[in-house]
This record gives C-alpha cells, structure tokens and sequence, in this order.
C-alpha cells in the first residue's frame, strides 16, 4: 500500500502531506505531556517487527501485517498515529518503502485513516465482545485505508489509470487480504484481554477531535479532487475563466504574476519567490528589532 | 508454525541487509557531505523528477545524477541491486498502455527510477544518526526524531524478541497445524510479545529518566565540501528550469 514517488500529482501529495501534519502536529501536541518517546520508539519498533511476519496463505503465498489499527486499540488513536508514522518515515528513510514526496499521503492512509477508523470501529463494537470487534476494526480499517490509496492514485493525473480501476483494485484485493489482519488483530487483542486488560481500556478521546478528525478523513478526497481541478493557478482565475470575465489590471505591482519582465517565466518565479522570502525576513527582523528596542527603553 | 517461521526468517534476512549499509569498505566523498544538505538536495531532486513529463528534462537529471554518483564514489552496481526491483515493477503497472501510448509508460517508469535513485543516494551515504541529527536541526519535532531514532535502533533486537517466541512456541507443538490454527496461534504469540514490548518501554522510559539521553543535534558550519554540493545542486535545477 505504499505510494512511492512518481505515482502522485504534486498537488495531491502536497494537500495530504498539510492534512497529515495537521493531524500529527495535534497528536504529539495533545501528548506532549506524557513522557511518551520510548513507547513510540519500542512499539513503532514492535509494529515493524511485526510487520515482517509473513504469514502464509492457503495456496502457498503469504501476507503481512500492517497493525494501524492494532496501534489505535493498544495504543490510542492519537499515540497509535505517531507510531506509525514512526514506522512510515523509516521505511521512507531506511528501505525506500514509500516516496519522500508521497510521505503525507502514506501517513495519512496507514497511520491517520488505518488507525482512527479502527479505534473507533473498535469501540463502537467493543459491547459485542474484544475479539469481534477487533477483528472487524482490522479488516475494515485496513480497507478504508487501501480505498484511500486508490482514490489518490485515481485521482492523479501521473498515474493513467482512473478511479474507476485504481478503487476496486485496491479495495477489494485489500478487502480480502484484510480479513488475515483482521484474525491477527483479534489474536493479539484476545490475548492482551486475558493478560492485561487495563492496557485496551484507553480513555475517550473527547467528542470535538473526534468529529473534526472524522470530518477531515471523510473529506480528504474532496479536498484532493479540488487540488486537482485548481491546479497551481489561482482559483479566482478558475472562476474568472469559468464565467468569461476579462482581466482589468489596475496596478501591475514590481512583480506581475510573479514573474520578473523580460526573465524565463520559471527562473522569474524563482527569484520572485526569492525576493519575496528576503522581504519577510526583512521586516520580521525589523519588528523584532523595533519589539526589543522598546523593550529597553 | 514453522511455515510461519521460515518466510519470515527468509524474507527479513534480506531484509535486514539494509541495516548494515554502512559497513561499505570504499567509502566516497558522498558519505562526507553534511546530511543536512544531502536530505534537502534529496528532496530537491525527486520534486524535479516527479515534477515533469518531458523526455528532456528526465534524460539531463538522470543524467546529473549518474555523474554525481560517479564523481562522489557510490557505487552503481549496489544502488541498482536495490532499485531494480521497484522500477521493473512501475514498468509492468504501466504496461498495459505500451502499445497505445509508448512515450508515457516509459517516462513514468523514468520518473519513478530517478526518484528511486536519488533518495537512494541518501540511504546509502548517510548514517541514521546523522539523519535524525539532520532532521532535528530542520526543527522536525524533539519527541518524534527522538521516538524516530530508538525505533530504528530496536528493530533488530525485538525482531529477535518476536522469532525467539515464535520458535519457543513451534518447539512445544506435537500435531500438525492448519492455516486458520497458525493465525490463531500467532495472533496469540505476537500479542505476548506487544505486551513484552510495552513492558520494555515502560523499563525504557525509566532508564532514560535516570540517566538523561537526547539526540545531540550536529551543527556544524557547512564546509567547502557541501558548498560545492550545493552549488552542483542549484546548477544542475537552474539548467533543469532552462530546458
């Protein structure tokens, strides 16, 4: 299920690398408090342990484990994501497991949507009894997951197969691979039950994360399919073109359309982008100046 | 079990291999460039691979690439040992439009190569340590490099916690094992061993309390060394922007 470089539009990579970072920068700041780096390190160590496992399957081939929503269930949804994402940036890193440009959209899959969804399909069964709901968190999660990796690539113009492939592809052959990690998942938390109980009584996470973490995974292929309508232009010009408004310039600026006049649009862009860098530097520096100076006085 | 047992132990051996690049005997003028520079060229050169579908623009970064490779002592022969695999396998996922677009499957499969190339030319000159140093210092969060650094140094060892338990387990068994009792039993087997891996943070976490330890971030001034990087670096995007 790992995307690696080439396969995405920039534009796809970069809204789930800011929607990833999003969820992951709330994650560690909601932990922070905890003194938790060496349950990261040991369990994102353990769920990569795991996941070399091959486990064989009737007709002589075998399967491996992922454990996003194993890490949800022992862990929490909140530390279970930064495991993963541990596990994720060092297969990026280590094995070249995954691309450096498709990380945000890895991470979003496997430790953002694998592990949420199967923590709160975890809870929502957990009456039914551990195992089961276990079972179904890890199979469903696992192919929510595997759907969002098709519905990237499908999206994506670099990739030449459609969404009407790349979905059914990826979430049916997923959806039947998914029922080993979801007996897995229900070994492991059937096992933990009877040994060590209090370690899957994880407390809730409160209702507003929830609905916004949900909302942004519910979301996130919308918000894919709209990067890649816009494009790297501007959406007023989208909208513009769309109604047949012409442009009216009243004032050019130094640096029409950020470009230099006379310069390659591309090596314009750069320098523009460089000039521009430069200024808020300046000024950041002189309100930081000006903020000291009166301090003294 | 045992089933179990072999191709996991088959599959990670080779796996594992990784580990241990660094123990290469040439060692190049690539492995003394700061990683703080080669992570961020890295990042520089996949977004110009994946950032085009012109024959031209590929062809002059592969290019770029091979002779920075020769140049600064990688060698190809080990880089291609570890690409080939994934670039072959980007060729046959594109392949049914050979025959009805020709020029797409082959440069899909070029941008996919260089990409593989070039994070691979970080992968192979630069120790973990100095990585997780590198990110610290591009301000990635304490807490996950921290987290970042034990995980890629325990691997190993709980690799070993998890097959110790597994051969424990296929040493006690006398009856043949279907595949639903293997799940079943292994299920069991690495849930004994999450718990042992939790137990071992817990002693973890205290150890690190008691005796204090952080990643000591290196930042040292960049030398001529990695200015001529960069300055090989800015050359090779500027003529990429001019193609």
């Amino acid at each position: 299920m790992h995307i690696p470089d080439g396969y995405l539009d920039l534009t796809i990579a970069l809204i789930f690398f800011v929607l990833t970072l999003v969820v992951l920068g709330y994650s560690l700041v909601k932990l922070r408090h905890g003194k938790l780096t060496s349950l990261f390190g040991i369990i994102s160590a353990a769920i990569f342990a795991a996941q070399m496992l091959n486990w064989p399957i009737p007709g002589g081939t075998s399967a491996h484990f992922v454990g996003g929503s194993l890490a949800g269930i022992l862990l929490g949804p909140f530390a279970g994501c930064v495991s993963m994402a541990i596990v994720l940036t060092i297969q990026t890193l280590v094995f070249n497991d995954g691309g450096i440009t498709a990380w945000g959209a890895n991470v979003w899959n496997m430790a953002v949507v694998n592990v949420f969804v199967g923590y709160y399909v975890y809870k929502a069964l957990q009456r039914f009894g551990k195992t089961f709901a276990s079972f179904i968190a890890g199979w469903i999660g696992i192919t929510i997951a595997a759907i969002f990796a098709g519905i990237e690539l499908g999206l994506s113009t670099s990739f030449a197969y459609g969404l009407s492939i790349t979905v059914p592809v990826m979430g049916l052959w997923h959806a039947i691979l998914g029922v080993i990690e979801g007996v897995i998942t229900a070994g492991v938390v059937g096992y933990i039950a009877t040994r060590r109980s209090d370690l899957l009584e994880k407390g809730e996470t409160g209702k507003v994360p929830f609905v916004l973490i949900g909302l942004m995974i519910v979301l996130s292929p919308v918000f894919a399919y709209l990067a890649e309508e816009v494009g790297y232009s501007e959406p007023l010009e989208n909208v513009a073109e769309f109604l047949g408004l012409e442009e009216n310039t009243i004032n050019p600026g130094l640096l029409p359309d950020y470009t230099i006049p006379g310069l390659d649009p591309y090596i314009g862009t750069l320098l523009s982008g460089a000039i521009g860098v430069l200024i808020v530097f300046l000024l950041s520096f002189a309100v930081k100046y000006a903020h000291s100076s009166r301090k003294n006085t | 079990m045992h089933i179990l047992l072999e191709k996991t132990l088959r599959n990670a051996s080779s796996y594992f291999q990784n580990f241990f690049i660094h123990e290469y005997k040439t060692r190049g003028l690539i492995y003394e460039i700061d990683a703080r520079v080669k992570f961020i060229s890295t990042i520089v050169f996949v977004l110009l691979a994946v950032s085009t579908f012109e024959p031209i623009k590929l062809l002059f970064l592969l290019f770029s690439l091979f002779v920075i490779l020769k140049i600064l002592g990688l060698s190809l022969k080990k880089l291609f040992q570890r690409i080939w695999l994934f670039t072959a396998f980007s060729f046959i996922v594109v392949s049914p439009f050979l025959f009805s677009n020709l020029q797409y499957s082959l440069l899909f499969t070029l941008r996919v190569l260089i990409s593989l190339i070039a994070v691979q030319m970080l992968v192979m000159s630069t120790n973990f340590y100095d990585l997780c140093s590198a990110l610290s210092s591009l301000r990635i969060p304490e807490s996950f490099v921290h987290a970042l650094w034990i995980a890629y140094r325990y691997t190993i060892l709980l690799f070993q916690d998890i097959i110790n338990i597994l051969l424990a387990r296929e040493s006690r068994r006398v009856a043949k094992t279907s595949h639903r009792e293997i799940w079943k039993k292994g299920g069991e087997a690495v849930g004994l061993f999450f718990l042992r891996s939790i137990e071992r943070s817990e002693r973890l976490q205290l150890a690190m309390v008691s005796r204090g330890e952080k990643i000591v971030v290196q930042k040292t001034k960049l030398g001529f060394l990695e200015i001529s990087y960069i300055a090989i670096v800015a050359f090779i995007v500027l003529w990429w922007i001019s193609l």
